[in-house]
């Protein structure tokens, strides 16, 4: 039996719950990218919050809080294979317990180790290359990630930034991190409005950017190393990139 | 803020450039009601084409300088067009790039313009500013001006989050050539009181909770590599000293690029020895990670080390008797000393042998490097490596192979 999820976190962990209590999953599918086939039977499942927090309890008592932020981290991840990796790992966490966090290499256990290290290694990245755009109403800023980091951003951003309202959007995905100078929330967003600079916000960014061609090296240029922590696929969303072409 | 900021800041970040300490980690701190936070583990913001990280804004308060040493491209004798930011202006223009999050926080220095207490004094009132006023919770790091008065280095260290000295040489005789103003007693005096109080104030936080934090992050120390003659062996061994003397969290190199022209100084021609420095870190890495001795690294017979090969190598080959070691059975020490073998993977190798035998199938997904580590090692009582253990054949079989060039009639 194949199942097919919403597409929420809970929404996986619902069906990881019927596939204990119901009829065990063959694969466990988003419903939006799934594609049927006449030899195996799917059935669409409806999130549970309260089977969900279940088993999320279950994965916390039985196996370890690392396993759990390791499946949510893979959650987020732009792998198409993800919930059926999740799904294997966690059969074989609940065989093992808390020993699954120390068998690296195992077939079951690896893809989650690399796929859950791509996702929190682009959000720690993203902590660093977000740009806001001072619109004087509030801070904008907008990203283009590789995977689902947005969430793992927050906290992060909420601190630093209180009491400046904010907006991250990944437009990417039409999502945004709302934060009201304390609160934040996640939400749809799609506004392709241009948004007004402030006066001073030019003179910044052109202060930034003469900043940053000025501090490298003539004599250790090495673009080579330049790319390798920062590929092209980021630039475009840099302030320095974009204005130190003109400069 | 005026468009003579711009022509400032271009003047005194250029100044600041050729200091290589970028790092913004060390210590975490939450924002209580004003603006900004800190992360142990450091963030970097972007990189320059140099491939170098620009995690902080960093800025001289000033170039104008007393002092001329040689190697130093602010030396008052050089003609160079110079300026000054007022306090006020390094602390706006820190926080506006820290809102727009370009920067993790400041990274201040400076020339001494008239006096070190002068100057100590200015850079403490950008800091006062930061934290009294804005009531800033970002990294900053600060140099401390050699010769200025212990209470203003207390003040200020109160306020910063790191450090740091510059001795740029390893030895007095090179330091007496290249900058004949400055001697090692004077740059240790300030390093040795920060270390003090650090350890002071440690034993007074376990007492008094509320007691206010002296340089939580540590702090950090420089050296430049191929100004002067120096050996491999005695920057080795200075930089070993530093960290067990005053406890040092970063000993940094920087290869020396030529920006004056002296009787005692590389020619401007030169380009920077960066295969070296890169060779230094390395070697770092093995003493403040691997539990490696300086004199394990380099010595009397080999003052330098070796170009071709990672210094772990170069210890491993130099020491064939101990290899190759069994990986179900090494302890955590050793393995750490197996090339090909980080702190990572030593870690996952421990806890997973618990568990059961590892096998050779095993190491290379557990990240370990086998092109390297397979001459070291036996797996479950098998050897890998192809070649006998010996010093001369491994040795061989590591070497890097030049690249094929094509050949070319003219």
């Amino acid at each position: 039996m194949d199942y097919l999820y919403d597409g929420s976190f809970d929404g996986l962990l619902t069906s990881i719950y019927y596939s204990y209590y119901e009829q065990r999953a063959q694969g466990i599918y988003s419903e939006a990218s799934y594609q049927f086939n006449m030899f195996t039977p799917s059935t669409v499942i409806q999130s549970d919050p309260v089977l969900a927090a279940r088993v999320y309890d279950a994965i916390d008592r039985k196996i370890s809080v690392y396993s759990l932020m390791q499946i949510y981290y893979v959650y987020l991840s732009n792998n198409t294979a993800k919930e059926n990796l999740i799904l294997k790992y966690l059969q074989l966490g609940f065989q093992l317990g808390p020993k699954i966090d120390s068998i690296h290499s195992h077939p079951e256990v690896l893809p989650i180790r690399q796929t859950a290290k791509k996702v929190s290694f682009e959000a720690e990245r993203f902590l660093g290359l977000l740009r806001f755009t001072d619109t004087r109403n509030y801070l904008y800023a907008v990203l283009e990630p590789d995977h689902n980091i947005l969430i793992l951003l927050a906290d992060h951003f909420a601190d630093r930034l209180a009491g400046e309202r904010f907006i991250i959007h990944d437009k990417k995905r039409s999502l945004a991190i709302i934060c009201n100078k304390k609160d934040w929330y996640l939400s749809d967003f799609s506004e392709e409005a241009a948004i007004p600079d402030s006066e001073t916000e030019q003179l910044y960014q052109e202060l930034w950017a003469k900043y940053f061609t000025g501090i490298s090296i003539e004599n250790r240029k090495n673009k080579k190393l330049q790319s390798h922590f920062i590929p092209q696929r980021y630039r475009h969303n840099l302030v320095e990139f974009r204005k130190s072409e003109l400069l | 803020m005026s468009m003579g900021t711009l022509e400032k800041l271009a003047v005194l970040a250029d100044g600041a450039k050729y200091d290589v300490s970028c790092a913004s980690s060390g210590v975490n701190k939450h924002n209580r009601g004003g603006i900004g936070n800190s992360k142990s583990f450091g963030i970097c913001h972007t990189w320059s084409a140099d491939g170098r990280c620009v995690s902080l804004l960093k800025i001289l308060l000033t170039n104008y300088c007393i002092y001329n040493c040689n190697y130093c491209v602010n030396r008052n004798q050089n003609d160079i067009p110079r300026a000054s930011f007022t306090p006020r202006e390094v602390a706006d223009l820190t926080i506006q790039f820290y809102r727009r999050n370009y920067i993790e926080g400041l990274f201040l220095s400076s020339g001494i313009e008239r006096s070190p207490n002068h100057t100590m004094e200015r850079i403490y009132q950008v800091l006062d500013i930061l934290r009294h006023e804005y009531h800033f919770y970002g990294y900053i790091h600060v140099k401390v001006i050699p010769g200025a008065d212990p209470a203003l280095v207390n003040k200020t260290g109160l306020l910063a989050d790191r450090m740091s000295i510059n001795i740029e040489q390893p030895t007095e005789q090179s330091l007496k050539l290249l900058a004949p103003q400055k001697t090692l007693p004077v740059l240790f005096a300030p390093m040795n009181q920060i270390h003090h109080q650090m350890t002071q104030n440690a034993s007074e936080r376990k007492i008094f909770r509320h007691v206010q934090k002296f340089v939580p992050a540590g702090q950090s120390t420089q050296m430049i590599v191929g100004a002067s003659k120096d050996s491999d062996l005695s920057i080795i061994k200075a930089t070993e000293t530093l960290y067990n003397r005053f406890q040092l969290k970063r000993v940094y190199y920087s290869a020396y690029v030529p920006v004056n022209e002296g009787p005692n100084l590389p020619a401007l021609s030169t380009s920077p020895p960066l295969l070296r420095e890169h060779r230094l870190y390395q070697a770092d890495w093995l003493l403040r990670f691997y539990s490696f001795k300086a004199d394990e690294i380099v010595n009397e017979q080999s003052p330098f080390l070796d170009t071709d090969f990672d210094p772990k190598i170069s210890w491993a080959l130099r020491n064939m008797q101990l290899f190759p070691l069994e990986i179900n059975q090494a302890s955590y020490e050793e393995l750490l000393r197996i090339p090909g073998v980080g702190v990572t993977s030593a870690q996952r190798i421990i806890r997973q042998r618990r568990l059961g035998n590892i096998s050779y199938n095993h190491l290379k997904k557990m990240g370990v490097v086998l092109k390297r580590a397979k001459y070291f090692i036996t797996c479950q009582g098998c050897y890998y490596g192809g070649i006998p253990a010996e010093s001369a054949l491994v040795r061989q079989a590591l070497t890097p192979v030049a690249k094929p060039v094509q050949l070319c009639l003219f």
